[in-house]
């Protein structure tokens, strides 16, 4: 049976196709408290920057329809404290860790890898080129091709680590950028961040985030999500992670059908603590239903539509 | 810490606006701290956040814990659509850190300070400060007489006084919890205190220099375990950041920046 669910990604051999998506898992500890970490795909943990970030102001998260908006704005302990306290903490587990890295400036980005790359539980590195929610930095080495394709560059010269880049969906054409950070050699793609969205209170007129804006996820992004996905599943042959609104199982195969590889699920972990768990246990039950043998069978479709 | 379901046994609104739900089910055995909250689903499917409640009372001989929300959005007006024997996904119990109801001895006096909906994690105090004889005052905050609840409850529990302030004057005195406060000039051993931010504050100017004062914090939730950085309050030094929810909700006044 874990066979059957079993995926490879560069720098990552996966039991299943599920991993939680970072920001949505911290750096596991509050989870392993509720279940064993090792029954995980894989573990994306929180961005990680050069030094240690605060954050936004609060409110850092607001609700909408089946989605929710936040600005967290990075908050994390810094690439140091992250490989001396969180990576080590992480041993424990049968589980490869996906490191999120983000920064202002391409050498913060470069420092953050080289800090983390001797760790030997991090299996590949995903560069947050989209993070909406801080002001310098992130988004847009995300929105323009060129910036996307240098950022690539000079990471996959910093390690020998499989390099994912995480691709933002605040863009005209997606698949400009995704052929980009390809060319550039990138090992594979993670898609989508969140999308760029307000709410405002109506008794005080005023923005209900601190920060203003923020990042859009949940099953409101589904959609989107899926349409990215398919689109850049057309122009490329890189291993895809994909993410966004996945709640259930069937959400999963969704992903794989429009040509994921495999899936992290963020806002889903809120929602309900046991989520990547519950997906996992009922994933057998949809490949029946599929007539698959293995995930792998599911892979990759979106190709031939 | 668990995600369980729980069976609801009372959902009534008891002021304006305002509910007590009684919830049953094993969870409530793990229930044991003033302060502590339960971040609950919303039924249905639109709602990906949890909302957080704190704990207003536990029984464990019926192996109940009761709730008092305010409908004040989407999510709590929902909430007042369920229905006895309906259950409802509970994350909890939450919190690192309570009001220290273990802490005053009984030559100490303790005061507490509720407004609004800060009141049902105070009134869960005061009922282990009267279980343990310890003498306690409140001071309890409403913006009109219909908004007022648990006042015969508190008296119930022997505490020395119960004073009641109204925005308008409506019932009992009109004026802020300050303004009681400040009446009685006999310095307590402890403050106990939950309620909008600038009334926190307010509590922590007023209060005398030797008084502890614990301030139960509230923030917009993500996670409700820690995990996800969304409910952060900057500490007194502004050098470092706690998480209400796991490092609180409930801090000392020194600790955090209000
Ligand atoms: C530790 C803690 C204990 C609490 N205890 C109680 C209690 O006992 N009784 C009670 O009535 N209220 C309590 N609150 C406040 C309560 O959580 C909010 O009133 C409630 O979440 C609002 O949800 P809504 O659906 O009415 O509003 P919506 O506007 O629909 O909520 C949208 C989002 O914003 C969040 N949000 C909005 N206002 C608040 C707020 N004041 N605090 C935290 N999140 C907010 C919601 O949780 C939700 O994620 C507590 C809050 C915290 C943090
Ligand atoms: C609270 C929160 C924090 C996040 N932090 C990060 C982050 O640090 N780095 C990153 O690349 N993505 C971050 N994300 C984006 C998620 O990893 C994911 O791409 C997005 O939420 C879409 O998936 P979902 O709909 O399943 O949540 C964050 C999302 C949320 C909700
Ligand atoms: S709500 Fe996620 S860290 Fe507190």
């Amino acid at each position: 049976m874990s066979e059957r669910l079993a995926v490879n990604l560069p720098g990552l051999t996966m039991k299943n196709p599920i991993m939680p998506a970072s920001g949505c898992f911290g750096f596991g500890r509050e989870f392993s408290e509720l279940y064993d970490l090792s029954l995980l795909g894989a573990i994306a943990i929180k961005g990680t920057t050069g030094e240690q970030r605060f954050g936004n102001n609060t409110p850092r998260v607001a609700e909408s329809p089946s989605g929710m908006l936040n600005s967290i704005g990075l908050q994390n302990p810094g690439a140091k404290s992250v490989r001396d306290n969180e990576l080590p903490f992480l041993e424990q587990f049968d589980v490869p860790i996906l490191a999120n890295v983000s920064g202002s400036s391409p050498e913060e980005y470069v420092n953050v890898v080289k800090t983390l790359n001797d760790a030997s539980n991090v299996g590949a590195f995903e560069v947050n080129i989209s993070c909406p929610n801080v002001k310098t930095g992130g988004i847009q080495f995300g929105t323009d091709p060129e910036q996307a394709a240098m950022l690539t560059s000079l990471i996959k010269e910093a390690t020998n680590k499989p390099v994912y880049v995480k691709l933002s969906p605040n863009v005209t054409d997606i698949t400009a950028i995704a052929k980009a950070v390809e060319r550039a050699g990138a090992d594979g793609l993670s898609l989508i961040n969140t999308l760029i969205g307000m709410r405002f209170d109506w008794r005080t007129k005023k923005p209900i985030l601190a920060n203003e804006k923020g990042g859009l996820s949940g099953p409101a992004i589904k959609p989107v999500a899926l349409r990215m996905v398919y689109d850049v599943r057309q122009v490329t042959d890189l291993p895809i992670i994909g993410m966004g609104g996945i709640e259930s199982a069937k959400d999963v195969i969704e992903f794989l059908i429009a040509g994921a590889d495999a899936v992290a699920v963020g806002t889903a972990n809120f929602t309900n603590p046991f989520a990547c768990l519950e997906i996992i246990d009922e994933l057998p039950t949809w490949l029946d239903q599929l007539n698959a043998s293995q995930v792998s069978e599911l892979q990759r479709r979106g190709v031939v539509l | 810490m668990k995600s369980v379901p729980l069976k609801v046994v009372r959902n009534q609104e008891i002021a304006e606006e305002t509910y007590e739900m009684t919830l049953s089910g094993e969870l409530v055995q793990e229930m044991n701290r003033p302060g502590t909250f339960l971040h609950i689903k919303i039924p249905g499917s639109h709602h990906v956040l949890r909302r957080p409640i704190s704990i207003a009372s536990v029984n464990q001989e019926l192996g109940t814990c009761t709730l008092v929300y305010k409908c004040t959005g989407e999510g709590t007006r929902a909430l007042t659509n369920v229905r006895p024997n309906d259950c409802l996904q509970v994350l909890g119990p939450l919190g690192g850190q309570g009001f220290p109801t273990e802490e005053p001895s009984t030559d100490q006096e303790v005061t507490l300070i509720g407004g609004g909906v800060g009141v049902p994690p105070i009134y869960f105090a005061a009922r282990r400060l009267s279980e343990r004889n310890i003498p306690f005052r409140v001071i309890l905050g409403f913006q009109n007489e219909a908004a007022v609840f648990y006042e015969e409850a508190f008296k119930q529990l022997q505490a020395t006084d119960v004073t009641i302030m109204t925005d308008d004057g409506s019932y009992g005195e009109k004026g802020t919890v300050i303004d009681a406060f400040l009446k009685h000039d006999q310095p307590s051993s402890y403050i106990y205190t939950c309620g909008p931010r600038g009334m926190l504050k307010a509590v922590k100017a007023a209060a005398h220099p030797d008084t502890r004062v614990y301030v139960s914090l509230e923030e917009h939730m993500g996670c409700g375990i820690g995990a996800c950085f969304a409910c952060v309050c900057k500490t007194e030094d502004e050098t470092s950041y706690v998480k209400i929810c796991t490092d609180g909700p409930v801090f000392q006044s020194n600790e955090v920046l209000l």
